[in-house]
């Protein structure tokens, strides 16, 4: 009941706040929504939910919050909340219209990670483009209807070619139906050549939506274009699931597929996450400079997923969950910048270290969470993909670790630039509703990075129960 | 030999009597009284019946199990229900989205309705068809309906040139379906399924070459008529020359009609020729239409600068989709084909209605520009549309998705990958020109003019109610498809 409820909430939310008639009960709608999808969530260890949905087909409605799933669910969920308050105070053209569309991605979102049918996977998987889409054309900024078309190309590209895979994967394994046990029971023993067409299928549309290199143009010209408050980018971090679906879905299901894969996507990985670094470095526009600097972050998780050890993949996954806070934080931080200057250009700012200390420290402590100290919500998650990696192949780690550095480098850089120096003008610090958004974010922050065992225990139990078959294929294929 | 009919055999054909009875009634209602409002009630309620006796022949087991009339000449076999009941789901909706507007158009003439179901009546002989005589007749009774429909509009070059040209490429598609009976006839001596699978498995037939031919006669035939590409040129000139309400009948009707007729003649020259060393030539050659079929229509569809154009080479790339079914073949293509079909009606017919809403007295304004800003405007009918578009597209949770589902997976299942891979590669170029309606509904960029449209004033109770019915239709089917599904299931 809980697994259902997990979906029902945000969704009826969301519609309750098209349709609702006055403004008054707009924001306490919203936020009890949120509320509740994330006590709900604290609460569905190992909630499920299945029945049969289109018997003729083999598909089953089956939810399951456990392991990863779970870990992701309640980071997100979280996230959504302070989100939606955001969105509410900041957005002037229809904001009740925004938090029903971040409520409705969060229920895709949800559908995503708990999905336990291949089927029902990817219908949430395509429902959820749709409020990406919505948020970007409905709110964003002059050219977003080349961001739009740009997006939607890439990711139906995606998730078409993974269309082929889903259909594919039942006739040709003979699996009794699209259930994960079913597919778990029967996928694994398809002969290499067969997984690796099919891995190739569900690849694609993980890369793009992960994304990494050279899939990944659409991610920069969508944050770009994405509402100045930052609240679609935040929606937009949390839909970055292309890790998710290697992990949950393809890795466990066609491991031979996936060794094949391996050093591939070891090489895109490690490249995707030195060139996002280096790029951010350079970058003069903030929403671009993050843009970039998240593409790296996806270059890690990629290539902690490829190196097909359980802690790299479990690394990748904590990774994932950890950048939901610090890089949707650090978008919510974007547009609290914009609000006071009305830019994004770099240049525009300095010196708000002494104007806004409150501010810049809660900036700065989610910017140095996101390029991985230690102690802080990514670093346990950057560390354990990397050490995976390095098992797999220490030349893939090398260049990885090298994207660590320059992504330190660019956050000092960006210290310098827009809090230290000299300052032009003062501007105001942190307001209490700013202080109530970021607050929570910090909290989860410090909780990820201080104490990231138990969900890093649940996530590795996920690895081990669909490990066998991957330890199997990894120790065949040496 | 031939037996004298019986009742029995009167049954087996009543929903087709009954629907030519009702065009009988309505005519005469029609010119004697002179009243035109009560027709299209008086029509729909002629499809209800025969929906009633469908319903009643499919879901009443005869003892005798298959029920065959007139010496096997008409059945009332699975595939023949299960599409005479899409078809008459389709003209039911069409016939009240037309009865909507023909009166605002001025095509409310006594003959439009009964000409309507004259046409249905023909489709559904053609799918209950057990021979290749009672098929041509089918054919002929559907088509020279919607011949006359096509050019319906008084003094309109464009409605005149679709109906000649849908006249003389009906013909020549028929001359081609005729002499490929002749060749079967010739090769075989038989013109029921039945028979002809019977004589071709017998021991010593050597005429396997000219059945083959007589095969590819008829395919070339019925080919014209799903417009498979390369003969599907008429296609876009008709369907974007016709009266709009008459579009939206052919594009669900006619078409579901000849998918069904095309099914079983696949599915018998299939089993006739076996598995001798002309039997990989059907498939190829069938593989080889859809492919192009699917090439033309997506990329055509891509450069039109018109609503009505762009849903008929819509319409020409779906024909691919269900042919992926007609090729797989065997239950899982008939229920394949039948419920993308279904879908397809549906979701069709929810963008004709859409369409319809928009459109002048005169059947125009349906340029893409036209429908900047419409999500503002009229925000409940651009959502409609965009459901359409969606469906059409293969978006869950719609129809459309489910409905692409289940093709593909027959035709992979049945071992034609590559062409799945290319429907799917295809269906990526249709959500460009799909997304493209839909942005210009709802993005109106500063840079683009914003026409105003002429306003019409709000939709009448039975273009509403059209609209609603097929809105829900598109969502009912894409939520729970199953029990269809498993009807339509051997």
């Amino acid at each position: 009941v809980i697994a259902a409820l997990l979906l029902l909430v945000p969704l009826l939310t969301a519609a309750l706040l098209a349709f609702a008639p006055r403004a008054a009960i707009h924001r306490p709608l919203a936020i009890a929504g949120a509320l509740a999808t994330f006590v709900l969530a604290l609460a569905a260890e190992g909630a499920s939910v299945a029945f049969d949905w289109i018997p003729a087909l083999g598909v089953g409605f089956a939810l399951e919050a456990s392991g990863a799933s779970l870990v992701l669910v309640r980071v997100a969920a979280a996230v959504m909340i302070v989100t939606v308050a955001w969105a509410l105070a900041r957005v002037d053209d229809r904001p009740h219209h925004v938090a029903a569309w971040l409520l409705a991605t969060l229920a895709g979102l949800i559908g995503i990670f708990t999905a336990r049918d291949l089927l029902l996977f990817y219908v949430w998987w395509e429902l959820t483009l749709l409020p990406a889409l919505v948020l970007l054309g409905g709110w964003g900024l002059a050219r977003r209807r080349a961001a739009v078309v740009k997006y939607l190309t890439y990711a139906v590209a995606g998730s078409f070619a993974m269309l082929v895979s889903v259909l594919a994967i039942r006739p040709l394994s003979g699996a009794a139906d699209y259930g994960f046990e079913a597919l778990l029971a029967a996928a694994p023993s398809l002969d290499p050549l067969a997984q690796t067409w099919l891995f190739a299928g569900f690849a694609f549309a993980f890369a793009v939506k992960l994304p990494i290199f050279p899939l990944h143009a659409w991610l920069i010209d969508v944050h770009e274009q994405n509402h100045p408050s930052g609240v679609a980018d935040v929606a937009g971090t949390l839909y970055k699931v292309g890790g998710f679906g290697l992990f949950a879905w393809a890795i466990p299901l066609l491991p031979a597929g996936a060794a094949a894969f391996a050093p591939i996507g070891l090489a895109f990985g490690a490249f995707t996450a030195i060139l996002g670094a280096l790029i951010a470095v350079r970058q003069l526009h903030l929403k671009r400079l993050l843009a970039y600097a998240s593409l790296s972050h996806m270059g890690v998780v990629a290539v902690g997923l490829f190196s097909l050890q359980p802690a790299g993949m479990a690394g990748a996954m904590a990774l994932l969950a950890a950048q939901m806070v610090t890089t949707g934080g650090l978008f919510l931080v974007s547009g609290m910048l914009h609000d006071r200057r009305g830019t994004f250009e770099v240049a525009a700012y300095g010196g708000l270290a002494r104007s806004a200390p409150f501010f810049s420290g809660f900036a700065l402590l989610l910017l140095f969470a996101s390029v991985g100290v230690p102690g802080l919500a990514n670093f346990p998650g950057e560390f354990l993909a990397l050490l995976g990696a390095y098992a797999a192949s220490p030349a893939a780690a090398v260049v990885a670790v090298g994207a660590v550095i320059a992504a330190g480098a660019m956050a000092v850089n960006l210290n310098a630039r827009v809090f230290q120096g000299p300052a032009e003008g003062g501007v105001a610090d942190a307001k209490p509703l700013e202080i109530g958004v970021l607050a929570p974010l910090l909290v989860l922050t410090l909780w990820l990075g201080v104490a990231p065992a138990a969900g890093l225990a649940a996530i590795e139990a996920q690895v081990v129960a669909s490990g066998p078959s991957v330890v199997g294929a990894i120790g065949g294929g040496r | 030999m031939i037996l004298p009919p019986d009742v029995g055999d009167w049954a087996v054909i009543a929903p087709a009597l009954v629907l030519a009875l009702f065009a009988g009634v309505t005519l005469l209602f029609g010119v004697f009284s002179g009243e035109r409002a009560p027709l299209g009630g008086l029509s729909l309620t002629g499809i209800g019946a025969a929906l009633l006796v469908a319903g009643y022949l499919w879901l009443e087991p005869a003892a005798e199990g298959t029920r065959r009339a007139f010496g096997g000449a008409v059945l009332a076999d699975l595939p023949a229900l299960a599409f005479t009941v899409v078809i008459l789901i389709g003209a039911a909706l069409a016939t009240l989205l037309a009865d909507a507007h023909v009166e605002r158009m001025g095509l409310d003439q006594p003959e439009f309705h009964p000409l309507l179901l004259l046409s249905t009546a023909g489709a559904l002989v053609l799918v209950s068809a057990g021979d290749l005589i009672t098929m041509l007749l089918g054919l002929e009774i559907m088509s020279l309906a919607v011949y006359v429909l096509a050019a319906w509009r008084d003094r309109s070059r464009p409605s005149e040139e679709a109906g000649m040209k849908y006249f003389l490429l009906g013909a020549f598609a028929s001359a081609f379906a005729i002499y490929g009976i002749a060749l079967t006839y010739g090769a075989t001596g038989r013109f029921g399924f039945a028979a002809i699978a019977e004589v071709a498995a017998a021991p010593g037939f050597d005429q396997g070459a000219l059945l083959l031919l007589g095969a590819v006669f008829l395919l070339v035939g019925l080919g014209f008529k799903v417009a498979f590409a390369p003969f599907h040129q008429w296609a876009p000139d008709v369907y974007t020359g016709a009266p709009t309400p008459v579009t939206a009948f052919m594009s669900v009707v006619v078409k579901a009609a000849a998918f069904g007729v095309l099914l079983r003649v696949v599915d018998a020259f299939t089993g006739a020729l076996g598995a001798g060393a002309n039997a990989a030539v059907l498939p190829l050659l069938l593989s080889l239409l859809i492919g192009a079929t699917l090439i033309v229509g997506n990329f055509g569809a891509l450069l039109q600068s018109g609503l009505k154009r762009l849903l008929a080479y819509s319409a020409v790339a779906h024909a691919g989709y269900v042919g992926l079914a007609v090729l797989a073949g065997g239950d899982a293509g008939l229920r394949a084909a039948a419920f993308y079909l279904l879908a397809y009606t549906f979701t069709g017919l929810l963008a004709f209605a859409a369409l319809l809403a928009l459109l002048g007295d005169d059947d125009r304004g349906d340029r893409l520009e036209r429908l900047a800003g419409l999500g503002r405007r009229r925000p409940l009918l651009a959502v409609a549309l965009a459901v359409a578009l969606g469906s059409l597209a293969g978006f869950p949770p719609f129809a459309g998705f489910v409905a692409k589902v289940v093709v593909f997976q027959a035709a992979i299942a049945a071992g034609h990958v590559a062409l799945a891979v290319l429907g799917i590669v295809t269906s990526v170029v249709a959500v460009f020109y799909y997304a493209r309606v839909a942005l210009s509904m709802f993005l109106v960029d500063s840079a683009v003019a914003r026409v105003p449209a002429r306003e019409r004033p709000p939709l009448g109770r039975r273009a509403a109610a059209a609209l609603a019915l097929a809105l829900a239709g598109v969502l009912l089917l894409g939520l729970f498809p199953g029990g269809w599904l498993a009807a339509f299931a051997a």
